[in-house]
């Protein structure tokens, strides 16, 4: 099958300031692609090319098969996509803005179109300034699911959406994935791209650093597991312990913060030897995750690591 | 330094207006120094004008108009509304402007007092405001002693501070409606109709003997109670001190109210103040025409200012054309004394053929002008929606650029058209209602030929966006403009060499009420505006958005 989306060697910059070098991937069709990076790691950037809002300096990208700049008209009928930081015109409802851009693209079902306003509860008589920035994105994920696309390019499509709207919105993700559709999308919350995703993409300092299936990627998930105890215990008692891999020894022994990756029976099991004050765990962000997984001299190169 | 407290932010963030309107009204204010320097030739000369003057008496106090500065002062009366633009703006801004686009949640946010951040902006807009006043003051002065006025520095920069104080009301005024408003646009919008309230408010002294109480009700007649380029009338220390009284109170209950109030809040309207309000829905507005494609929307979108620039221009041409006989016989006195006065009138897209066409074609010079800075205003949004990334998303639907970019200019030249079209009618209505025998084929030529005076403005102006930034964008056409008109009006008495003369626009409109229009001229200006507008398209289709 061909690739939906084909980038090669993709770079661009502004001025002095990086923005992405040597960026290369597929997406294949009906793939859901998470592009995971830090902010500022370039995936704005990435995604404003394939959206031939920016001209790169050198590389191609592709969609269905046609250059995204020499061809972006033909492209953006394929396309639904939705920003980072929507901005629109602040005088228009919501309503407006909906009605604005199914003409532009041509015109949409509108029952679909009621039925997607429905289903984010979204009160469309009011203007786009007077709304919450909840709403705000509401309004531009509707806009770019209300036309059918075969692929969507969503930048951070659940920011600022409550969790119900977030599940809405998963939910959405899965049923265009059923139906054989694409989606890109970005986003810095490792989690959310677990969910949703089948394929992830990393990028860090405009580069990439590492693509696959997503079930590998969740190899460097780590996390956090704080113990304090009513008495001083060893720290050997968790150093080999399934799971952990670095523990550090806190408040003179009464207390150890564990570093884990895989399941935490384990260690549950060996803290319930003594007795525990409080336990917690914390997810590290993908910033986290970046800095000690990809340090200086780490797996971070100018190649992508390609998980099989 | 230039961010180290929010005075100074503010401060830095007018850099840009303080300079250009400084020098672009001052270049106003000198601008009838110019022409009233050739018109005081002979002592005829002189009574005339002071009789021509009184005519216009309902506009400002005809005070030494045979001097160079009483003339000036004059002449201004009429442009007061054009300076008092800025602050109307600013003061919307100030504070309801942050909080529409977020910025004042961040800045509170700060350990520093809520009225603190309120006084040091205010105190920046009063800084611009000063600074403004200072510039005008000097430019003032320099074409004072360019044109030999009578007036020195300190009476010019007396000038200034007088303007500083009456746009400080204004500003004031509007920062005060803008804590009862949820945007900015409605608070700069309903100053800017109080201030055609108090214009009307302060004319009623001069047409209605014994009114003077009424004027007395408007800030603008405080203002005109001092003419510091007359040296022998001065200041009026209680008019100026009435105005700092003025804007301090104004200020200062903005300020008050917007302390206790919530931020992106209003002050709390008594109940039957309110608009009542919507009930949620979820309806689309699927019939709704402007909607349909980026030049229908665009359309709506220059709906309204062009209703009210049309309210304006043809408003001023209608206005003209019924009053120039009444000035016919004081003209032709004038005139007949003079042979500068008839250069000045020349100048001003006058000639030699009849006097009511002469002098009404050299008013006319006005209308191009007018035309030209509504295409500037528009330009602006242009390059506005650009830079805040609301053309984006347009941009991401299946309209090739191209169409975007042509959707809008279509959309501004329809507007000039229509501006144009309706000033026309006005104006034949008026000529035929007034009895006034004007040559029908040059009056559609003298308004119809200003539309591609303002396609050129716009053009140049999208073609500049292409690289500028908004403000700088605007700065560079309100520079233009403003050195178009000097050029064209100042220049020939400077003896400007031709080649200089003809890099104004206004050349090629020529006195169209008096000789038609020069079609190789027209075809020549809609040829550049064309190019510029080509180069502009292409620039845009290649740019990178958003960057």
């Amino acid at each position: 099958m061909a690739a939906m989306i084909d980038v090669q060697g993709l770079s661009k910059s502004y001025g002095s300031k990086l923005g992405i070098t040597d960026v290369s991937f597929q997406v294949e069709e009906g793939d859901v692609f998470g592009f995971l990076g830090p902010n500022g790691a370039g995936k704005t950037t990435t995604i404003r090319l394939l959206m031939a809002l920016l001209h790169a300096d050198r590389g191609t990208a592709r969609i269905a098969g046609l250059d995204c700049w020499e061809k972006s008209v033909e492209i953006k009928r394929l396309i639904g996509y939705m920003p980072g930081e929507p901005a629109l015109d602040p005088n228009l409802t919501g309503g407006q803005i909906l009605e604005y851009f199914a003409h532009l693209r041509g015109g949409v079902d509108q029952a679909y179109l009621k039925q997607l306003t429905e289903r984010f509860e979204l009160d469309t008589s009011r203007k786009f300034r007077q709304y919450s920035t909840g709403n705000k994105r509401k309004v531009v994920l509707i806009q770019a699911f209300m036309h059918r696309p075969r692929l969507l390019i969503l930048d951070e499509p659940t920011s600022g959406l409550d969790p119900l709207n977030q599940q809405e919105f998963d939910r959405m993700v899965l049923e265009a994935r059923n139906e054989g559709r694409t989606v890109f999308l970005s986003s810095h919350v490792l989690s959310e791209v677990e969910k949703t995703c089948t394929t992830v993409g990393i990028i860090r300092d405009g580069s990439l650093v590492r693509i696959g299936d997503v079930a590998e990627v969740k190899a460097i998930k780590r996390y956090e597991v704080t113990i304090t105890f009513a008495n001083a215990v060893p720290a050997e008692t968790f150093k080999t312990v399934d799971g952990v891999i670095e523990v550090e020894t806190l408040n003179h022994g009464h207390g150890v913060r564990l570093t884990m990756q895989g399941p935490a029976d384990a260690v549950i099991k060996a803290a319930a030897h003594y007795p525990v004050v409080s336990l917690t765990s914390y997810e590290p962000s993908l910033e986290d995750i970046f800095l000690r997984y990809y340090e200086a001299d780490g797996p971070r190169a100018t190649e992508a690591h390609h998980v099989p | 330094m230039c961010l180290s407290s929010v005075f100074l932010k503010t401060v830095r963030d007018y850099r840009i207006p303080i300079l250009g309107w400084g020098i672009g009204m001052g270049l106003v204010v000198v601008s009838p120094m110019a022409s009233v320097a050739t018109l005081l030739t002979t002592p005829e000369a002189r009574a005339q004008l002071a009789s021509l003057a009184a005519t216009f008496a309902w506009n400002a106090d005809p005070v030494a108009v045979t001097t160079i500065g009483g003339y000036a002062t004059f002449k201004i009366g009429i442009f007061i509304f054009l300076i008092i633009v800025w602050p109307i703006l600013a003061g919307s801004r100030t504070l309801r402007g942050e909080e529409e686009r977020g910025s004042l949640d961040v800045l509170l946010s700060v350990p520093r007092p809520r009225l603190r951040v309120a006084l040091e902006k205010l105190a920046g807009m009063w800084t611009a405001l000063l600074a403004m006043g200072l510039l005008i003051g000097l430019v003032a002065f320099g074409g004072g002693q360019m044109f030999g006025a009578d007036f020195g520095l300190g009476d010019a920069l007396l000038f200034g501070l007088d303007l500083a104080l009456i746009c400080a009301v204004f500003g004031g005024l509007s920062l005060l409606i803008s804590q009862f408003t949820q945007e900015r646009g409605p608070a700069a919008g309903a100053t800017a109709g109080l201030l055609l309230v108090f214009i009307v408010l302060d004319m009623v002294h001069r047409v209605a003997p014994g009114s003077e109480w009424i004027s007395r009700l408007s800030p603008i007649y405080y203002y005109n109670l001092s003419k510091a380029l007359v040296p022998s009338y001065g200041v009026n220390g209680g008019g100026m001190l009435l105005l700092l009284v003025l804007a301090v109170g104004l200020a200062g209950a903005a300020v008050w109210l917007f302390v206790r109030r919530d931020v992106g809040g209003t002050v709390p309207l008594p109940r039957w103040l309110r608009l009542p309000e919507r009930p949620a829905s979820r309806a689309l507005p699927v019939g709704d025409w402007s909607l349909r494609s980026v030049y229908a929307r665009s359309l709506r979108m220059v709906a309204m200012p062009t209703f009210w620039w049309t309210l304006g221009i043809a408003g001023f041409a209608g206005w003209m054309v019924s009053a120039v006989q009444l000035l016919e016989a004081k003209m032709s006195s004038l005139l007949s004394g003079s042979g500068a006065a008839a250069t000045v009138i020349k100048n001003l897209g006058g000639g030699d053929a009849g006097l009511t066409a002469g002098f009404l074609s050299a008013m006319f010079v006005f209308l191009p002008l007018f035309l030209m800075a509504f295409a500037v205003t528009q330009v602006n949004h242009w390059s506005a929606d650009e830079q805040d990334g609301r053309l984006e998303l347009v941009l991401t639907t299946p309209q090739p650029r191209l169409s975007v970019l042509l959707g809008r200019f279509a959309a501004l030249a329809s507007a000039t058209i229509a501006i144009s079209v309706v000033t026309l009618l006005v104006c034949a209505w008026v000529a035929v209602a007034s009895g006034l025998h004007l040559d029908s084929g040059n009056l559609a030529a003298a308004i119809l030929g200003m539309i591609p005076l303002g396609l050129l403005v716009a053009a140049f102006g999208y073609l500049a966006s292409g690289w500028l930034r908004t403000a700088a964008d605007t700065g560079l056409l309100s520079f233009l403009l403003a050195a178009w008109f000097f050029i064209s009006f100042i220049g020939p008495e400077l003896k400007l060499p031709d080649a200089t003369l003809r890099l104004s626009p206004f050349y090629y409109y020529g006195t169209p009420l008096l000789h038609g229009l020069q079609f190789t001229s027209v075809l020549g200006v809609i040829a550049v505006a064309a190019v510029a507008l080509g180069l502009g398209a292409f620039r845009f289709m290649r740019k990178d958005i958003g960057v």
